[in-house]
């Protein structure tokens, strides 16, 4: 038997679905009523990115990738997977790309106008992190705790994050900034797949559309 | 005829027997099922000592980290594992918190004599092979382990050798090898031939029977001990029988005493004279009675065993 074609994508996935979404309930549980400073800072985040004052927009996020990094990664997620401890990092790399981003003013994008496509697409997405994610689990008959918020859960900061780099950020800067939000994205979704939960296919949707708006950006500025 | 009844049930005796047979239905389910006799043995490693043929497999589903809520259900878990006469649990260091679950789980209930702890060296987790065993002994909060085996043959050369000089010193009892989902037979192979051990682990279910063509003989041959991972297939031998409706023929029942699609698949396995025991994962005390009730006669013939394989192969 070929080794290679012989693992599955469960293979590489060390815990069941109810540990998993235990785990987002544990951290719902836990840093309540967190919640409402994170979601002030990300509506904040936008509102600024909209107005053009990015570099403030841009350092906003950073704190909340580092505490996801500690609070969820490091003392939680690396119990049930070996490889957490190096997500954790990675989040950690997020954060201080952030702040040196806003530090330096690097391709900070004060141009753009509200209307332009790949502005609706970073704000649609960076909506659908601070509201629709959060929702998702209450209108599924799931408690609030069980709710996926922004800058207490991995994914949600990621996708708002994806989104509001997209409003404020161009060129190489843009795409330096995205790698680690739409990376983990790819293992959360697959994540969500192995598990059989229709949650990765968002994460996935919300890859495409990012994808296209970076792709729509980086032409629209060359021209 | 119809027989004369003499003695009619009074209202007294009727609330009597209302009453007992409600006390009866109250009692825990546990205590009334918790037969350790009635599990088959099977003999190991060319030695007298006998392991349940029915063991517990740990990946994915012991791997709760430390939330207080799940510890408790899978404390639940090995509990009724042991009370009904389950024997060898095996876990890895690949398989995150799962040890420090199990060690929860034992200082909760104490470690029964039957415990038949078996572990495993794995190279990315870091450390020696020496190192490793003592790292999972405290994490089992176990004095020792019964078996240790090399994870997926990962740097199996250095790691076998570490674990055969542990063993003359006494701190592991027996040493082996994994594989899992038929991957490197042939190494497999050469390693049973040519080393000294007392297990090998490996994929062996209804629809996996790749190992039957030369590994089981050969551990006949040798007289080494043989765990079957996967009996479900990951769960989804189980998953698609459900799905699928199919219906669980008579034959099996009157003939192997099969009651459930669990007890048709696990006692397909360990009724190989090879097959020393099958370690099935579950999160549920359910399940888990279910899979134990297997291990107990009747056990299908070489002929059942073809009919179950034919049937399977059929839906």
């Amino acid at each position: 038997m070929n080794e290679w074609t012989s693992y599955q994508l469960q293979d590489f996935i060390p815990f069941t679905a109810e540990v998993y979404f235990r785990l987002l309930e544990r951290m719902g549980e836990t840093f309540w009523p967190l919640h409402v400073l994170t979601l002030s800072l990300g509506a904040a985040a936008l509102v600024l990115a909209l107005t053009h004052r990015t570099r403030l927009a841009c350092l906003l996020p950073a704190p909340l990738w580092a505490f996801v990094a500690v609070a969820f990664f490091f003392q939680r997620y690396a119990e049930l997977n070996w490889a957490g401890g190096y997500v954790g990092n990675a989040f950690i790399a997020q954060a201080v790309l952030l702040v040196v981003m806003a530090l330096t003013g690097w391709e900070m994008d004060r141009a753009s106008r509200g209307t332009s496509p790949p502005v609706v697409m970073g704000t649609a997405i960076t909506l659908f992190g601070l509201i629709i994610m959060p929702l998702t689990a209450t209108l599924s008959g799931g408690s609030w705790y069980q709710a996926e918020v922004f800058g207490i859960h991995a994914d949600p900061t990621a996708v708002a994050t994806l989104g509001l780099v997209l409003i404020m950020l161009r060129g190489f800067a843009l795409w330096i900034a995205v790698i680690i939000p739409a990376l983990w994205l790819v293992v959360s979704g697959l994540t969500l797949q192995a598990l059989d939960s229709t949650g990765g296919a968002l994460l996935f949707a919300v890859l495409a559309i990012a994808l296209v708006g970076l792709v729509w950006k980086s032409i629209e500025s060359k021209r | 005829m119809t027989p004369h009844i003499k003695h009619r049930i009074t209202r007294r005796q009727s609330l009597t027997l209302i009453g007992a047979t409600l006390t009866a239905m109250m009692l825990p389910t546990v205590s009334l099922l918790a037969n350790t006799g009635g599990m088959r043995q099977k003999a190991f490693a060319g030695t007298d000592k006998k392991l349940p043929v029915i063991g517990m497999g740990t990946w994915r589903t012991f791997n709760v980290g430390s939330d207080p809520e799940l510890l408790e259900a899978r404390t639940e878990v090995v509990k009724a594992f042991f009370e009904h006469g389950g024997g060898l649990i095996d876990s890895s260091p690949m398989y995150g918190s799962a040890p420090d679950v199990m060690g929860y789980a034992l200082q909760q209930l104490g470690t029964p004599e039957s415990l038949f702890a078996a572990e495993k060296v794995w190279s990315p987790a870091g450390g020696s092979a020496r190192e490793q065993v003592a790292e999972l002994k405290e994490r089992w909060k176990v004095e020792h382990f019964d078996l240790v085996q090399v994870h997926n043959l990962t740097d199996w050369r250095e790691q076998l050798a570490a674990l055969q000089a542990m063993k003359a010193e006494g701190i592991v009892r027996h040493v082996g090898i994994t594989t899992s989902h038929g991957r490197r037979h042939n190494e497999i192979e050469q390693i049973m031939t040519s080393e000294d051990i007392d297990f090998v682990q490996l994929t062996y279910n209804i629809t996996h029977r790749e190992a039957e063509n030369r590994l089981l003989p050969l551990a006949e041959e040798r007289g080494i001990g043989v765990i079957a991972n996967r009996p479900y297939d990951g769960g989804s031998l189980i998953k698609n029988l459900k799905r699928r409706n199919a219906p669980l023929p008579e034959w099996a029942q009157s003939e192997c005493g099969c009651t459930t699609w669990a007890d048709f698949l696990l006692k397909f396995i360990v009724s190989h004279p090879a097959i020393t025991c099958a370690i099935p994962a579950t999160t549920q005390v359910e399940h888990l009675r279910e899979n134990m009730r297997a291990g107990h006669a009747p056990m299908p013939s070489a002929e059942a065993r073809q009919r179950m394989a034919d049937y399977i192969e059929s839906l």
